[in-house]
């Protein structure tokens, strides 16, 4: 018994399964079902289309290059069963699976973190892009606008003064009188 | 009634598409196409007179794998949009059944490489020795080496009717 791989979309054919297109070059095309022959026949490119495999290892999606793939071949070498070799091969397959599995989650795991990262850089970025809708650029104008209130206020009642009595009085009058000889203070003392 | 009603179609689908998909109406694949370019692009340049063919075979697209009744249609044809997007398509190695049980996991899978593709040569110039060539391109960093292949493609005149 083979299991086939697809040509469009590399997933495995079981026996009975699928169709096989022969070209008039002797190349024999297998396909899995009907999605993957139509799409043969409108001549996709697997590339391209995002659901097979070559797609996903193109686009750097899942583990392309390791050597875990390297076991897993058409060798077209005939070997003359031994009930031994063919023991050791299969823990030796159990353990490269193993180990494949592992390695391609891992790599997927990876690319999952890289994104991740960027995903938080990007968030920074965009808080800080639209910093306004936080908090209003006016802010800062208003709280200082108030703070110069506050300061005022206080001030004012530091001070507490009275308002001022403005008194009108004639200059020359004035001069006239602080020649005589009189301070300002008796000036203020006989307004009073 | 009793007169000839022709039926009316109302709903005609999509069977013109599911014609042109039809495996007898198949034209080459681009894998083919790219073997084509590699080992056989002087003889199909340069074909023996075929009187089932268009043009006799005379004028044969390698890219597109279209014959042309004459030169000047041929020419109009590489200045298509049709022409320059099959020489786009066959700048990346086409898809083999090689690369879909590569990408299955047997084998480690290499992306696609690019090559440079460029319109064929005329018949004068293959019988004269020239081949199409599929190379791989190479960085952006030496460019010297494309502007040495443009004059030839510049002073290639327009070839004179061929005589049948």
């Amino acid at each position: 018994m083979r299991i086939e791989t697809c040509y469009f979309c590399s997933s495995k054919i079981y026996p009975g399964h699928g169709v096989n297109f022969v070209r008039n070059d002797c190349k024999i095309f297998k396909f899995c079902r009907g999605k993957c022959h139509k799409a043969f026949k409108r001549k996709k490119n697997p590339r391209k289309v995002g659901w097979t495999k070559a797609h996903r290892k193109t686009a750097g999606k899942e583990l392309a290059i390791d050597p875990s793939f390297e076991f897993e071949k058409r060798r077209n070498v005939p070997v003359k069963y031994s009930r031994e070799t063919w023991q050791k091969a299969l823990e030796a397959i159990k353990k490269v699976t193993e180990i494949k599995q592992r390695r391609q989650d891992h790599f997927v795991m990876e690319r999952l973190r890289k994104g991740r990262e960027i995903e938080i850089q990007m968030d920074v970025k965009n808080v800080q892009r639209n910093m306004s809708l936080i908090r209003s650029p006016a802010a800062g104008l208003k709280e200082r606008r108030a703070k110069e209130e506050a300061e005022e206020a206080a001030l004012m009642d530091e001070e507490d003064l009275p308002e001022e009595k403005i008194t009108y009085v004639d200059a020359r009058e004035l001069e006239k009188r602080l020649e005589e000889g009189m301070g300002i203070e008796d000036l203020e003392m006989l307004e009073a | 009634m009793g007169m000839v009603t022709k039926r009316k179609k109302m709903h005609y689908g999509d069977t013109h598409l599911q014609r042109r998909w039809r495996v007898r109406n198949r034209r080459r694949d681009l894998d083919q196409i790219d073997d084509d370019l590699r080992t056989r692009s002087g003889e199909l340049i340069n074909q023996n007179v075929d009187l089932e063919k268009p043009g006799f075979a005379q004028f044969y697209c390698v890219h597109c794998a279209k014959y042309f009744i004459d030169d000047a249609a041929m020419q109009g044809h590489f200045r298509t949009k049709v022409h320059k997007r099959r020489l786009k398509a066959l700048e990346i190695e086409p898809y083999s059944i090689e690369e879909s049980e590569r990408a299955a996991g047997r084998g480690s899978f290499q992306k696609a490489k690019k090559r440079g593709i460029e319109t064929q040569p005329t018949k004068e110039e293959v019988i004269a020795g020239k081949r199409i060539k599929v190379e791989e391109k190479v960085k952006i960093t030496d460019t010297d080496s494309t502007p040495a292949t443009n004059p030839a493609r510049a002073t290639r005149s327009r070839p004179q009717k061929m005589e049948t």
